[in-house]
């Protein structure tokens, strides 16, 4: 409980900070939405005019311009980005930052298990995503009300911000999972940030390996948000994907920590 | 000059990564054009009908999309992304990392002066930065010259590219200022990663909303953008001052700061 305690304590600053910028974008991007509206109804009656194949090329979907909430998917990206980011920091950190600041052996010489140890840092990184999803679904909420036009469904809002929590969670487990692969993490950014831009990368090479198979590869597009805001439910083998990484990186992560050698300064 | 030979071997393996990751940006978004020439002429009409606030939201612009080189314009804005978020890490950590990693004492008993060191490690990293630049100006001219059935581009890639070397030294003296002047220089890649990401928000938020337009000289990503370089216009010289006044300003205050300040052992 120390353990939980001190590292959410650690943690606090850096989630709030993490919190009040994700909640600013959001906030700020949906106050575009009326100016953008206004655009979007002559856009509207423009698309309808256009042959199926050229709106097939530019992706885009009537419904995204003309909904509060399909404005709300369409920035969602962006959300994402940030979201990851702060996830895999967090999970790259938690481990590592002993080794780095050489209190390594001051925790481990303390008599807890090393589970232990993986086990407290784990909840405690969670209860900060989770605290900073509570607060970003808030103020989302707050920011849709604000500039809507339209009635939208509450569920479909739901399912789409909750889609933030499910792609941090991954990001966690995915750096807590390098944390210990990787011999000595110097500085946490500069491995999480290209990381994300990684994976945000590969998602644009989907016509080269495939629209379909690409979105298996990168967990920013798990959850596809034009289909959550058209069938109202989640794409089930995405699901299941995310779970079994989850629990392949997390049960690794105690195994090869609970060996690893972990050298004092 | 050990100095600026040691840091160029400490970075290699990252500036390898890099500029695979430019070149991969590069084919990624190029193979996207593929698609989108199929659908033929047609694109140009359609386009131009689109409301200008949508056009940005989706990263168009006003560019020539039936064509390789206007496509590549619409590329270049990730691409001077990821180059700046490189140059504005690579700043951080070179001035940063003798902290992180305990190596200030030994560093500083040699008989060199603070101002030398910093000297050297600038250097090191505008060769770095300049090497990255390269890599993607070749790799762009030959992907672009794949797709595209003219070779009147060369010339403004050239421009284009250009103006990525004046941003990606903006953004690495300013991640040299923040490591110099902060007292923490643990934080100074994430500090200085947030000042970036904050301007590229503003950059958005101003071509959205066409009312703050006043603020463009705030944010480094409106001062060359692609479809001014690209029709015509190259660079416009009020630009070219504040950038140049600016990194001679932070530069300044680097060796100012650093000079001064308590290293932290």
């Amino acid at each position: 409980m120390n353990i939980f305690k001190q590292e959410f304590k650690s943690n606090l600053r850096s989630t709030i900070t993490w919190t009040i910028s994700i909640a600013l974008v959001v906030f700020l991007v949906m106050a575009l939405f009326p100016g953008f509206n206004k655009d979007a109804q002559q856009m509207e009656d423009l698309m309808l005019g256009f042959p199926e194949p050229l709106r097939e090329a530019l992706q885009l979907n009537i419904d995204v311009f003309r909904s509060v909430l399909g404005f709300y998917s369409f920035t969602f990206l962006y959300i994402l980005l940030i979201g990851s980011i702060q996830a895999l920091n967090l999970g790259l950190s938690m481990l590592s930052k002993e080794q780095r600041e050489k209190t390594a052996d001051f925790l481990l010489t303390k008599p807890v298990t090393r589970v232990k140890i993986v086990t407290a840092k784990l909840q405690a990184a969670l209860t900060s995503l989770i605290f900073t999803n509570i607060v970003y679904i808030i103020i989302s909420y707050i920011s849709i009300e604000m500039v809507k036009n339209t009635d939208y469904s509450i569920k479909k809002f739901l399912m789409m911000a909750l889609t933030l929590f499910f792609v941090q969670v991954l990001f966690l487990s995915l750096g807590f999972i390098l944390s210990v692969l990787i011999p000595k993490i110097k500085s946490v950014i500069s491995i999480s940030l290209p990381t994300v831009f990684g994976f945000f990368i590969i998602r644009m090479l989907g016509s080269i390996i495939g629209e379909k198979e690409v979105r298996y590869i990168t967990p920013l597009e798990y959850y596809d948000r034009q289909y959550i805001l058209t069938e109202g439910r989640y794409e089930t083998q995405f699901f299941i994907i995310e779970i079994i990484l989850m629990v392949i990186f997390i049960s690794a992560t105690y195994f090869i920590y609970h060996k690893k050698d972990i050298h004092s300064i | 000059m050990n100095i600026f030979f040691i840091e160029l071997k400490a970075h290699r393996k990252s500036l390898i990564l890099w500029c695979i990751g430019m070149l991969l940006m590069t084919f990624a978004g190029m193979s996207k054009f593929a698609a989108f020439d199929s659908t033929g002429q047609s694109i140009n009409e359609a386009m131009s009908a689109f409301p200008d606030s949508i056009k940005t939201v989706l990263g168009l612009g006003d560019f020539d999309l039936s064509k390789a080189s206007g496509f590549y314009g619409v590329l270049y804005l990730y691409l001077i992304v990821m180059a700046t978020i490189h140059a504005v890490m690579l700043g951080a950590n070179i001035i940063a990392k003798e902290e992180r990693d305990k190596t200030t004492e030994f560093l500083f008993v040699k008989p060199i002066s603070r101002a030398h060191a910093v000297t050297a490690k600038l250097l090191s990293s505008v060769v770095m930065v300049i090497i990255l630049n390269l890599v993607t100006l070749v790799g762009s001219i030959l992907i672009v010259n794949y797709y595209s059935t003219d070779t009147d581009f060369i010339g403004d890639i050239f421009l284009l590219m250009f103006s990525m070397f004046i941003l990606q030294i903006l953004f690495l003296s300013l991640g040299v200022f923040i490591a110099s002047w902060s007292k923490k220089p643990r934080l100074a890649s994430s500090i200085s990663s947030g000042i970036l990401l904050f301007t590229f928000m503003l950059s958005v938020i101003i071509n959205v909303s066409n009312k703050i337009d006043f603020l463009k000289y705030l944010t480094p990503y409106k001062y060359f953008e692609a479809k001014d370089v690209m029709n015509g216009n190259g660079i416009q010289f009020i630009y070219l001052l504040i950038s140049l006044f600016v990194v001679g300003l932070l530069t300044h205050f680097t060796y100012l700061f650093y000079e001064k300040r308590d290293l932290n052992i």
